[in-house]
């Protein structure tokens, strides 16, 4: 690495961390200003999600959806393609799996069978829906952005119309479809701290798509596309095939967050509206810098800033909402150029001085 | 000498990647003056006269105009100076009419409201003043590009432009509108403007310009007066060594035809025939060059042979099989290796590593995999091969692109093509806006490929000297056609070349007989 | 099947035409300012996005100021609001350099907390409606005589002010584009920025200016959902009209006109799904879908005949001119 390198990988680190302590210190300021117990409440945001093993294993159990969500949407980003649909995969992997699962349930198989079959409907799923907005771009031109946000509106009454008309459960008082078979639920591990199965699910999705991303040709097809896509075309890929292959991928491992989310945290399915982990996934990606080996730090630290709202909430009543404010400023912070662009220039702008000093000095001698 | 209306002070210009632009130039524009300011491509021109009209800022130096300090923020404050750009690349709005675009920024306006009325018939006055011959009502994208030069000088003039940049006005002419334009220039000089002339072409700086400032690598050399020098000196001073403008190659020997282009009809998005009844072979062993004024189909043509773009009907054969509907990884297939136009858009990946843009084309074939996976030994060694082979200057392999500076980047795109083992290699613009010694080590390879391993080339290029010396054949191309074909392209003259791009000649098929 | 008919012939039946085409009309009102703002935006050569969380700010915008002083304080307080939510998009994208797309995802997202969060700071209640506030709503006006002419009258004469407004905004729009200097500059922008730049536009302030003016838009269109559409504010309400409005948009390739009349086509589609929810056995789920399944319907559909079009003219003279 020379110089300019190593001040840009530094400076871009250290933007990241500027940009999170910026954002992270706005909501103290939040929460500083509108309680009427501050310390008390700062006190909750910054340390309740450590306050006790059931926390810390919410946390972590948060921050595994978030995890796979996150790899799902490196794969829309790392393609440039903001195919939203990841949001609504996860609400229609879970209510498919739940729908597979009490229907095969006569048949009592095994766990052993039984949730990888519920893995397969889920990438089937996954890969089914994402193929929608990806062929309409593909053979339309039809904005993904667009037609993804609407399918997500379109699935979340879908899912509903499952719920109510195909698995509900009229025992119950509340909305709810009946309880999966238990060969279907994935154990909780690590005892008291009640981090569910779905951690050794996450952290394998996590290596395969590494290895993908950074190790197959597929891989340097896609970070290929993303840099570049008229440089791609140019050399001989297929774009807009590499574009939409990414995009079923990124649509099969949704699925796989969805199904991991259900079987592992649920025994029912209640949604009746998207869950907001398509979104969740983006910003992760977004922090991550759509590296997926950065995937789950990043996907911690939004589990940790999420389960401090909540201690918030229910222990110092305030609406946990603040949280979407300050997830705003993260993605913005993060993704913009100009932000800390001047301290770089500076920096670069100095060094490059000295070098041609030295050089010129050298000159002299000689 | 008259009073100086410009001076430009130790101007420092470093870019974000490190790289220095300008180092503490010093120059002085005269009255009354056309000042030339000349250097190989790269040599920091643009960015200097960017830095005067307010599109880039410098961290160190000061501007004097009238002798009195300005700041330029941004363009608007220049304009205010007096001081007008004309850039390389025109900057005008293809779907409004003339008057539009040289009234746009300080339009007329009557109740509030923009006054299109009181724009025509400004447009027309100081044309009508300056002689500029161009209609303000008509749509600029149906403009020549000459025309569309005009429009770019008025849209200075008409903002009370003193001082007026051109920069390589001529590079995208005929001579015949390169004359007319230097006629133009003098009457603008005599009418009490200042014009700095940015040119490579050294005869223009000698007839028109009185003083001359060389840049080199980003620092300035010196101002002379062009009385004192000759083109021969010039040169010297410019790149610090005699030109090399002569290529020793011996005689083609073509064998089969390689590429057979025939009939071939494109037709853009406005329903316009780009490419119109295009016909001509290249045969194995032999350097096809293309002349002609930019936009009259050569840009359409690399689209269509490299499969970027298709084409309604006709043929082309590559090896003997049609690339009709053929995407471009099938054509590279059938021995296609590509130097696209624009380096930073087709030809390199900036952000990605030189390693990665090296095997861009091939890095899924069998030998650079094992299995599933890729096999970095494999292609970490084939990439620092190449990196020494073509002495790509860089900290190594992982390195990214952008890093790079321009010559660099094209040696990382050759690197590429060179290598893949076509028979059959489409060089666009392959040496524009690079250091010399690039130039001439790619200008060398595509002969020494030719001589030695047959393959074909077809060579565009915007740069006479290099269409005329590296090829064997040269094509003249005017309106999406061949307009003249000649066996020797070191034989023929710019003259007799501009005649046939401006379209005052033209050779019938009969003629061609046996050259396309 | 049969049930499914049957059910459809019965809905059908009790429809109430006059009312459904006058429905129709009501509900395009917040599509035609969307649509507009996005032509403006889309005009200055920016998609965007953020028109969602933008309408969405203003409708809870109209809902607070109202409170202080009526109907017209209300829709003023949305307009404002509207225009803040423009200058902080463009101030990240333009100021800040952030991609567009991830901005407005950024926006639309905090706006869908920020406003639920905003209420609490207000009422101090965790409430996803604004049920604790007083209600407003815009006046209805009949315009004389012309409500009398039987079916228009009613389907287009006696409507809600912003309707007219918005009827109205559409010429605005067009004439600010076409006959005023800041109209020219802004397509200068959107066309060649670099041109623009060239002879001292500033593109970065044009781009504000866009960003004003589609957000004085979006705060009607805001306005209109919280005091019109309905008297209150909920928690997402504007439920993706924006982004249906981007898509009327872009379906008419940010003419004003065209933008106005993919508006009403949406109005019906809306209107179609809340009449057959009250009058039919129907699921309503699947009405429901019924504005979001048509978007992306007509996108295709639109897209389809961009792309035959421009292969008849690369094909199609080619043929005739020989």
């Amino acid at each position: 690495m020379n110089k300019t390198q190593k001040i840009e990988v530094g400076m871009e680190l250290l933007r990241i961390l500027a940009g999170l302590a910026i954002a992270y210190a706005t909501a103290l300021i939040i929460l500083f200003s509108i309680s009427q117990e501050p310390v008390k409440i700062i006190q909750l945001f910054v340390a309740g999600p450590f306050s006790s093993a059931r926390r810390i294993g919410s946390l972590v159990n948060l921050a595994i959806p978030f995890t796979i969500c996150g790899l799902a949407m490196c794969f829309m980003y790392a393609v440039n393609k903001f195919n939203l649909v990841v949001e609504g995969i996860f609400m229609i992997s879970a209510c498919m799996v739940t729908w597979a699962a009490l229907s095969v349930a006569p048949a009592n198989l095994p766990a052993g069978v039984m949730v990888p079959l519920m893995y397969v409907v889920a990438i089937a799923t996954g890969t089914l829906v994402a193929f929608i907005p990806a062929i309409l771009d593909r053979k339309f031109k039809a904005n993904v952005v667009v037609v993804s946000l609407m399918l997500n509106s379109i699935i979340g009454f879908f899912c509903t119309w499952i719920l109510r008309y195909k698995i509900k459960d009229s025992s119950i008082s509340f909305i709810g479809s009946k309880e999966i078979p238990e060969s279907a639920q994935m154990a909780s591990i690590f005892g008291k701290f009640r981090i569910q199965s779905g951690l050794v699910v996450a952290l394998l999705c996590l290596v395969v798509v590494s290895v993908l991303f950074y190790k197959t040709p597929f891989g340097w097809k896609m970070r290929m596309v993303g840099a570049n896509p008229n440089f791609s075309k140019a050399v001989g890929l297929s774009v807009v095939s590499v574009s939409f292959g990414a995009q079923l991928l990124g649509g099969a491992v949704a699925g796989v967050a969805g199904a991991t989310e259900m079987m592992g945290n649920y025994t029912r399915f209640q949604w009746v509206a998207p869950t907001g982990h398509g979104f969740d996934g983006l910003l992760v990606a977004v922090l991550a810098r759509r590296n997926p080996v950065l995937v789950p730090i990043a996907a911690l630290f939004l589990a940790y800033i999420r389960i401090g709202a909540d201690v918030v909430n229910t222990t110092g009543d305030i609406p946990t909402e603040f949280v979407t404010v300050v997830q705003g400023i993260i993605i913005l912070l993060v993704a913009a150029e100009s932000f800390m662009a001047g301290t770089k220039n500076r920096i670069i702008f100095k060094e490059a001085e000295k070098d041609l000093k030295a050089k010129e000095a050298a000159k002299a001698i000689a | 000498m008259a009073d100086e209306v410009l001076r430009m002070q130790d101007i420092t210009k470093i870019y974000p990647n490190g790289f220095v632009a300008n180092k503490d130039i010093t120059f002085g524009v005269g009255e009354k003056e056309i000042h030339a300011l000349v250097g190989e491509n790269g040599a920091g021109k643009t960015t200097l006269m960017k830095i005067l009209f307010g599109m880039e800022s410098c961290q160190e130096g000061k501007i004097f105009i009238n002798g009195k300090e300005e700041k330029m923020q941004n363009p608007l404050d220049a304009i205010a100076k007096g001081v007008g750009m004309v850039h390389q690349h025109f900057m005008l709005l293809p779907s409004l009419s003339v008057a539009e675009n040289v009234t746009l920024g300080v339009e007329p306006m009557k109740h509030g409201l923009f006054d299109f009325e009181a724009a025509v018939k400004q447009t027309q006055e100081i044309a009508d003043k300056y002689n500029f011959n161009v209609d303000a009502r008509r749509k600029v994208a149906d403009l020549s590009v000459g025309q569309m030069q005009k429009v770019e000088i008025l849209k200075a003039l008409i903002k009370g432009a003193k001082i007026l940049i051109l920069d390589e006005p001529t590079a995208v002419l005929t001579p015949q509108e390169t004359e007319e334009l230097f006629e133009q220039l003098m009457k603008l000089r005599d009418n009490g403007h200042s014009v700095i002339f940015i040119s490579h072409k050294l005869e223009e700086v000698m007839r028109i310009c009185s003083r001359v400032t060389i840049l080199r690598h980003g620092r300035c050399m010196g101002t002379h007066d062009t009385k004192d020098l000759t083109e021969a000196s010039l040169s010297k001073l410019m790149v610090g060594r005699d030109v090399v403008l002569k290529i020793e190659k011996e005689d083609p020997t073509a064998g089969k035809p390689i590429v057979e282009i025939k009939d071939v009809v494109k037709i853009n998005a406005y329903g316009k025939r780009v490419l119109d009844g295009l016909s001509f072979t290249i045969r194995e062993g032999e350097v096809v060059g293309i002349a002609g004024v930019e936009g009259n189909g050569q840009t359409e043509l690399s689209d269509v042979l490299c499969g970027m773009g298709g084409f309604a009907t006709g043929d082309v054969l590559l090896n003997s099989g049609s690339i009709k509907g053929k995407s471009v990884r099938d054509i590279r297939e059938m021995g296609l290796a590509y130097i696209a136009e624009d380096r930073m858009v087709h030809g390199v990946a900036a952000d990605l590593s030189i390693k990665t843009n090296i095997v861009a084309d091939r890095f899924d074939k069998k030998e650079f995999r094992h299995g599933l996976f890729m096999n970095s030994k494999k292609i970490d060694e084939v990439v620092d091969g190449y990196i020494k082979e073509f002495e790509i200057a860089c900290d190594g392999r992982n390195q990214p692109v952008r890093m790079l500076s321009g010559g660099n980047i094209q040696k990382v795109v050759v690197a590429r093509e060179f290598t893949s083992g076509a028979n059959f290699i489409l060089a666009n613009q392959p040496t524009r806006g690079i250091d010399v010694g690039t130039a001439e080590m790619i200008r060398k390879t595509i002969v020494r490929k030719s001589r030695t391993e047959g393959t074909a080339t077809l060579l565009i290029s915007a740069d006479l000297n290099e269409v005329l010396e590296c090829s064997d054949r040269l094509l003249v191309m005017r309106k999406g056609k061949v307009v003249g074909a000649f066996p020797k392209a070191n034989e023929v003259s710019e003259e007799t070349l501009g005649e046939y791009m401006l379209g005052v000649k033209e050779m019938t098929l009969e003629e061609m007989e046996g050259l396309l | 099947m049969c049930f499914f008919k049957k059910a459809m012939r019965t809905a059908i039946m009790n429809i109430n035409w006059i009312e459904f085409f006058a429905t129709a009309v009501r509900l395009a009102t917040p599509l035609v300012f969307a649509a507009l703002a996005a032509a403006i935006n889309s005009k200055a050569g920016m998609f965007n996005m953020g028109i969602e969380g933008m309408m969405l700010c203003s409708a809870l915008g109209a809902v607070i100021f109202a409170q202080m002083g009526g109907v017209w304080v209300g829709l003023l307080g949305a307009v404002l609001v509207g225009l803040l939510s423009g200058m902080i998009i463009s101030f990240a994208s333009l100021t800040g350099k952030t991609d567009l797309y991830l901005t407005c995802i950024a926006f639309n997202l905090a706006a869908t907390g920020g406003t639920v969060f905003i209420m609490y700071l207000l009422t101090g209640e965790k409430s996803t409606t604004s049920g604790a506030m007083r209600a407003y709503e815009i006046p209805q006006v009949s315009i004389p005589f012309l409500k009398d002419i039987p079916f228009i009258g009613r389907v287009l004469f006696q409507q809600s002010l912003l309707t007219y407004l918005a009827a109205f905004a559409v010429f605005a729009v067009w004439f600010l584009l076409k006959k005023t200097r800041i109209g020219l500059r802004l397509r200068s922008v959107g066309e060649n920025p670099k041109a623009a730049e060239s002879v001292g536009i500033s593109v970065t302030k044009i781009g504000y200016i866009a960003f004003a003016i589609s957000g004085i838009l979006c705060g009607f269109a805001g306005a209109f959902m919280s005091m019109s559409w309905v008297t209150f504010f909920m928690k997402n309400m504007v439920n993706g009209r924006g982004y249906i409005g981007l898509s009327a948009m872009n379906m008419a390739s940010a003419n004003p006109v065209g933008a106005a009349l993919a508006s009403l086509f949406f109005g019906f589609s809306d209107a179609a799904a809340t009449t057959l929810k009250t009058q039919s056995k129907f699921p309503t789920e699947f009405l429901e879908m019924i504005p979001y399944v048509a978007t992306i319907l007509s996108i295709v559909v639109i897209n389809l005949i961009r792309i035959v079009k421009l292969r008849r003219v690369e094909k199609g003279s080619a043929v005739t001119a020989k």
